[in-house]
């Protein structure tokens, strides 16, 4: 089990009209191939855009920052650092796709309308496989069975709009796949499919990840979905990881107050009557960060004086498991 | 596609039907007919009483004495049957006599100037989304209004200065003097185009703005759409990816609109074609209204639509192959 990819420190800037925003502070993970890291956190915690930055797909008003960190081992063995490349040119082209693929949320939005299934699926094999046409298109056919698309020799011919959504999304990781990718990086894959289907394709990306070896990032915002997939777990809030370990050991006893309020907004079958208990209040604006930990304005077990004023430190607290939140730190707890 | 492509010539046949109908109409309403100007013209100030009966003998010599819908047939059975479209009354000869080379020299001016307009306004517009919030872009905008608030008509005299004074040539009319009643040859196509660029520049000039701003604001909500940054994502090469993806359906208003565009160069055209001493359809269609001779504004009106209906057919046909998801109706 080797390390592919490194990432430390990592954080983002945005110009804006308001000023310089920096929605991603200080994120450091690393994934192993064969193993999946789920990213999990609210809308505007900062998940997509870390992992945009891998891609170097951030827009020009985006820059790194100095301390940033990313490397990755390619295929055959050569460390390349991400954070130096160019947002556009040969070296960033071979990484993307090749070596890393992505998969985005909306299977629809994410082919383009006017060109088939089969057209965008050669297009990649090209780009990445020493192929021809005709064997570039056996091999999309190939692709598009093995992610269960029946009759494929016909749907490779089809455009999007003719597929339904589960097939579609079916369709879109058989093109990542298709490049031959040694690290998917898969940005909310099942946020937008019926709850059925989402288990379907689940169970199809864990199969298809433990076949090729490959290493995975999958981010969401849903708990349940990282217990059926992820072996670690790093939990973002506001641009930062607060909580990071084994998935199980962090679902079963969560340590930062953040995380605990996220399973506990989990609606459950169990408890019908009760009503749904959020996580109180809204997710800070990134120009309008608090000082001190970001969560400290919905925290219940906030420190007055401590959370409010100085930023906690990373603790670990077991082999493999790390918490950032005072209530975990000796000073925090001598304190309160 | 086969399929879509009949079902737009049918409805191009059936709109086509309406309009002469419609362009017939146009003829049969202003008051009096030919028949009285021609009275009126040989006769006023010889002295010679015209009477009722000789206008009514003029009207029969010219068929103009047959009910309407008789008149109609015969008017559209020639020119969809003998490509003949009747008389013109005051030249004394057949409309397609008279106006045979002016469509041409039209349809040339409009095919310049559309393409012109194109090959200037997409690639620009593209960059200027590329390139968005640059120095090169606010410079496009700035260029585009410009060419959005000169007026034609103005902007047709002062290049006629410039081009008369830097390039010596006599620039007024399509062509020199030594090709003008010349046959068509090889160096007559080429005195026509060394000419033809100027009218084709004025009348693209809006329409190049107008374009520039459109491609330029659909380019920027395509290059937003995801499926671009997935296809960067997998590591297309950027100059590919942009024409590939996002380029290909930015054209769409712009393919859409090729009528609209057709159909202003034909209104700005008159104007433009006075001030450059050109002899085009628009003049002759005037002139024609002002003598009553139907037969000439008729055929003009006609082939001016027909011209609009037909550069629409082609769109649609353009539209469904740049985006396949029009013609299978999704």
């Amino acid at each position: 089990m080797s390390r592919m990819l490194t990432v430390e420190n990592l954080s983002i800037s945005f110009r804006t009209d308001e000023g310089v925003i920096t929605p991603v502070q200080g994120v450091s993970f690393h994934v192993d191939q064969g193993r999946t890291l789920g990213l999990v956190g609210e809308s505007g915690s900062g998940k997509s855009v870390s992992t945009k930055a891998l891609m170097r797909l951030l827009p020009g008003t985006a820059s790194l920052g100095a301390d940033t960190r990313m490397h990755y081992t390619t295929k055959d063995g050569r460390v390349v650092e991400i954070e130096t490349l160019a947002n556009d040119g040969e070296p960033i082209r071979k990484l993307r796709g090749g070596e890393i693929g992505m998969i985005f949320q909306e299977p629809m939005a994410s082919f383009s309308p006017v060109y088939t299934i089969g057209n965008q699926m050669m297009e990649a094999i090209q780009l990445h496989r020493p192929m021809g046409r005709r064997e570039a298109r056996s091999y999309a056919v190939e692709m598009l069975n093995k992610v269960g698309i029946s009759n494929a020799e016909a749907r490779v011919d089809q455009y999007p709009h003719e597929l339904s959504g589960g097939m579609r999304q079916r369709a879109m990781i058989a093109l990542t796949l298709s490049a031959g990718p040694a690290l998917l990086i898969a940005d909310e894959p099942t946020t937008a499919l019926d709850v059925t289907i989402q288990a379907q394709v689940l169970d199809l990306m864990r199969d298809l990840q433990q076949e090729l070896g490959m290493g995975m990032i999958f981010i969401t915002h849903d708990l349940g979905v990282i217990a059926q997939i992820a072996d670690d777990v790093a939990v973002m809030y506001l641009g930062t990881i607060v909580e990071r370990g084994p998935a199980r050991e962090v679902i079963r006893a969560p340590q930062h107050p953040y995380t605990q309020g996220l399973l506990a907004a989990i609606p459950s079958l169990d408890k019908l009557h009760d009503r749904l208990s959020p996580v109180p209040g809204d997710i800070p604006s990134p120009n309008a960060r608090p000082t001190g930990c970001p969560f400290h304005t919905r925290c219940a077990q906030k420190i007055a004086g401590l959370c409010d004023a100085r930023p906690p430190r990373e603790i670990q607290t077991q082999p493999g498991r790390a918490v950032r939140c005072w209530l975990h730190d000796d000073e925090g707890r001598n304190a309160a | 596609m086969l399929r879509f492509t009949l079902e737009r010539l049918i409805g191009m046949a059936i709109t086509m039907l309406l309009v002469s109908l419609m362009v017939f109409i146009i003829m049969e309403i202003p008051p009096g007919d030919y028949a009285d100007r021609y009275a009126f013209r040989k006769y006023s100030g010889t002295g010679v009483n015209v009477t009722e009966a000789d206008i009514q003998a003029i009207r029969v010599e010219l068929g103009l004495d047959k009910p309407m819908i008789f008149r109609y047939f015969d008017w559209i059975g020639g020119i969809v049957l003998r490509g003949d479209f009747g008389q013109a009354f005051a030249f004394e000869t057949s409309v397609v006599k008279v106006i045979g080379d002016k469509v041409w020299l039209t349809t040339g001016i409009l095919f310049a100037t559309l393409i012109l307009t194109y090959l200037i306004s997409i690639p620009i517009g593209i960059y200027a989304a590329v390139r968005r919030g640059s120095a090169v872009d606010y410079g496009l905008t700035i260029f585009s209004y410009l060419g959005l608030a000169l007026p034609n008509f103005l902007l047709a005299l002062v290049m006629l200065y410039f081009a008369n004074r830097w390039f010596g040539a006599d620039i007024g009319g399509l062509f020199s003097a030594e090709y003008r009643d010349a046959p068509w040859s090889l160096a007559k196509v080429w005195d026509m185009l060394k000419h033809l660029w100027l009218p084709a520049v004025v009348l693209a000039w809006s329409a190049v703005a107008y374009q520039i701003q459109t491609v330029r604001a659909t380019m920027s909500d395509e290059l937003n759409k995801l499926s671009v940054t997935a296809a960067r994502a997998r590591g297309v090469p950027e100059r590919r990816l942009l024409i590939k993806y996002p380029a290909r359906l930015a054209i769409n208003p712009v393919v859409s609109t090729i009528g609209f565009d057709v159909n202003r160069i034909f209104s700005e055209l008159p104007i433009v074609a006075v001030v450059l001493g050109l002899t085009d359809l628009g003049e002759l269609l005037l002139k024609a209204y002002l003598d009553l001779d139907m037969n000439v504004a008729g055929a003009i009106l006609l082939l001016l639509t027909f011209a609009i209906v037909f550069m629409n057919f082609l769109s649609d046909l353009l539209l469904a192959w740049l985006d396949p998801r029009i013609k299978l109706g999704a």
